[in-house]
């Protein structure tokens, strides 16, 4: 016979730092404007409406790196760190390993981000003055001080280290509590767990091994690899395991399944990290290893089905929450998106589809699904649930935050479809041999309707941005125990 | 333009009725379906992967013995099977230490210290 009194629990306030959480979400959506800026100067650019030409060191080719890397590591990096000083010391009932490395953190993290920029942006300005060029031959410095020629790893040479270091003490500081965990884990620790660990290892494959260690066709099997698993290996497992947390306190229940779940994750172990060679199909990489790859890719698909399924199972019979409850909503249309995306990815790696979408906006499109459909989103989700309780106010307005989610899911929807049609298009213009040109004019009202609905996304984050201050302007609310506080659970 | 309780009521649903428990019966049936249904996805997942992990070991093999069309692939693959041969060690100290035992119930048990720290917060016992 089991006793029914449990132990004390720690204090929320001895385990979270939310001050801490408040500063990595703020940073976030600084980095999120900044990047979608960039992208909507691209997407002008490409509709010949660029208000920017003729500046060296605004050009889109630019910009363009500044808006990838700002998204990945930016916003998401600065969001899911965020979220994670939330989740695990909630989760592991232990606080993390020390709030001063936090705080070096987080500030170590924004000096990599800002570096970024700027290492992309002086760079290449900065490498042609002849004194630097003199200086970096004298110290037999043959790489560029601007980006890398890695695609998603353009972080300067310099910074890697930095950056590296900088994943370690994460990895260190949040592994703490979760290594002092005892008996079974919950699924979202096993997902932080591994991230921790793909993210260091991954980062290091991508940025240091190309530059430094191999080359040629190796080299690009590796920057192959390096792009689809910071996508696999990084955002997803921080993603999942962060609405394996979010979601059942949200709908007061536990997720359908804890062993469904926990085969996705060990599924995504094994499957993931083959899956990278399928950026370079057709390529001069072994046949065998784009096989692999590609069988992987359509493997992921039955992982990610496993997924869905354990969370429609948790929603089930509850389908009314979808229409009041704004977090729930941005979580499962998020996830809806990440079906789409997988099963699109499913279709694109066989080697006829990819025969026509190679190189085209189709591949673009699937990346802007990804990255704000789905995992954006999610953040966007757990901002609006958290933000209240971090700086102790309602939200200011629910219209705003309405029209923040209408206006994100709507455009990059629209954005998905009009560039997954252009890719087509572009694709049989290649396929036609007609000249270069051709495709582009024929692109013309593709990227029109991209730039609108790319307009759209960023009016929505405004409105979010503005909702966030007005709130922050407003009145402190008195706390509920009932309501406020426990609201999930009450 | 203030609306205090659209946490409250919309977002947070915190003061909606208590939900009706299912009956035992339900319970054991939902159950046995979980069981099978993860049974037959994890075969589905984990076989296929296992052989996947078994096969880029085997080809390693072949190209270190010198196959040497394949020396362009040794970089991707050990990076690989480094990875995934950590997975596989932590799976199996993760199934010796009966990390998945009691399977279900660091579900209940992550809801209920949820539940437990918010009424901490909200200064109940």
């Amino acid at each position: 016979m089991t006793s029914d009194v449990k132990p004390l629990l720690p204090r929320h306030d001895d385990l979270v730092n939310e001050r801490l959480v408040a500063w990595y979400f703020l940073a976030a959506l600084t980095f999120l404007t900044v990047s979608m800026l960039a992208g909507l100067l691209v997407a002008l650019q490409l509709i010949r409406a660029n208000p920017l030409d003729g500046v060296e060191l605004l050009s889109p080719a630019r910009w363009r790196m500044v808006h990838t890397n700002a998204i990945a590591y930016g916003f998401l990096a600065n969001a899911f760190l965020g979220c994670l000083h939330w989740a695990i010391p909630r989760l592991t009932l232990r606080p993390v390993a020390s709030v001063a490395l936090s705080y070096f953190i987080f500030s170590a993290w924004q000096f990599v981000v800002v570096c970024t920029a700027a290492g992309i942006i002086l760079g290449p300005s900065f490498q042609a003055q002849d004194w630097v060029a003199e200086l970096a031959s004298q110290l037999h410095i043959s790489m560029s001080l601007g980006a890398q020629g890695v695609e998603w790893g353009e972080t300067p040479f310099w910074i890697d280290p930095v950056a590296q270091l900088g994943l370690l003490l994460v990895a260190i500081n949040f592994m703490t509590p979760i290594v002092r965990q005892r008996g079974p884990m919950y699924v979202s620790l096993w997902y932080f767990m591994a991230a921790f660990v793909w993210t260091f290892l991954t980062y290091g494959m991508g940025n240091f091994m190309p530059e430094y260690a191999v080359g040629g066709v190796s080299g690009g099997a590796v920057g192959g690899l390096f792009i689809h698993d910071l996508v696999g290996l990084f955002v997803t497992p921080l993603g999942w395991g962060l609405m394996y947390y979010f979601v059942p306190i949200m709908l007061k229940r536990p997720i359908w399944s804890h062993g469904l779940s926990l085969v996705g994750f060990w599924g995504l172990a094994f499957f993931y990290p083959l899956q990278g060679i399928h950026h370079f199909l057709y390529t001069p990489i072994p046949m065998f290893l784009q096989y692999g790859a590609i069988i992987s890719t359509i493997a992921v698909e039955l992982v990610v089905t496993t997924v869905v399924i354990n969370f429609i199972g948790t929603i089930w019979g509850d389908g009314e929450v979808l229409k009041k409850n704004l977090p729930i909503r941005w979580f499962y249309c998020g996830m809806i998106y990440y079906f789409i995306t997988c099963f699109q990815c499913a279709l694109q790696v066989t080697l006829t589809f990819q025969k026509l979408i190679h190189f085209t906006d189709w591949v673009v499109g699937h990346a802007h699904l990804v990255m704000f459909g789905v995992f954006s989103m999610w953040i966007f989700g757990i901002m609006t649930y958290l933000f209240p309780r971090l700086i102790g106010r309602d939200w200011h307005s629910r219209k705003l935050c309405e029209i923040h989610f209408w206006f994100s899911a709507v455009g990059v929807f629209i954005m998905f479809l009009d560039l997954g049609l252009a890719g087509v298009f572009q694709g049989y213009y290649w396929a036609s041999l007609a000249p270069w040109d051709v495709s582009v004019m024929g692109s013309q009202s593709f990227w029109v309707v991209r730039a609108f609905a790319g307009l759209m996304m960023f009016a929505g984050t405004l409105c979010f941005l503005v909702n966030l201050y007005l709130t922050w302007r407003g009145p402190v609310r008195e706390l509920n125990p009932d309501i406020d506080v426990a609201p999930a659970l009450a | 333009m203030n609306e205090p309780g659209f946490l409250q009521e919309d977002a947070f649903p915190g003061n909606d009725p208590p939900e009706k428990k299912p009956s035992p019966t339900d319970e054991a049936k939902s159950a046995r379906f979980r069981t099978r249904l993860t049974i037959v996805l994890a075969v589905l997942i984990l076989v296929p992967s296992m052989y996947g992990f078994v096969g880029k070991f085997y080809e390693f093999v072949r190209i270190y013995r010198g196959d040497w069309e394949g020396s362009f692939a040794i970089a991707p693959m050990l990076n690989y099977l480094l990875a995934s041969g950590g997975f596989l060690c932590l799976f199996f100290w993760a199934t010796a230490n009966r990390m998945f035992h009691d399977i279900e119930e660091p579900k209940h048990a992550m809801l209920d210290n949820e539940q437990r720290l918010d009424q901490q917060l909200g200064g109940k016992p």
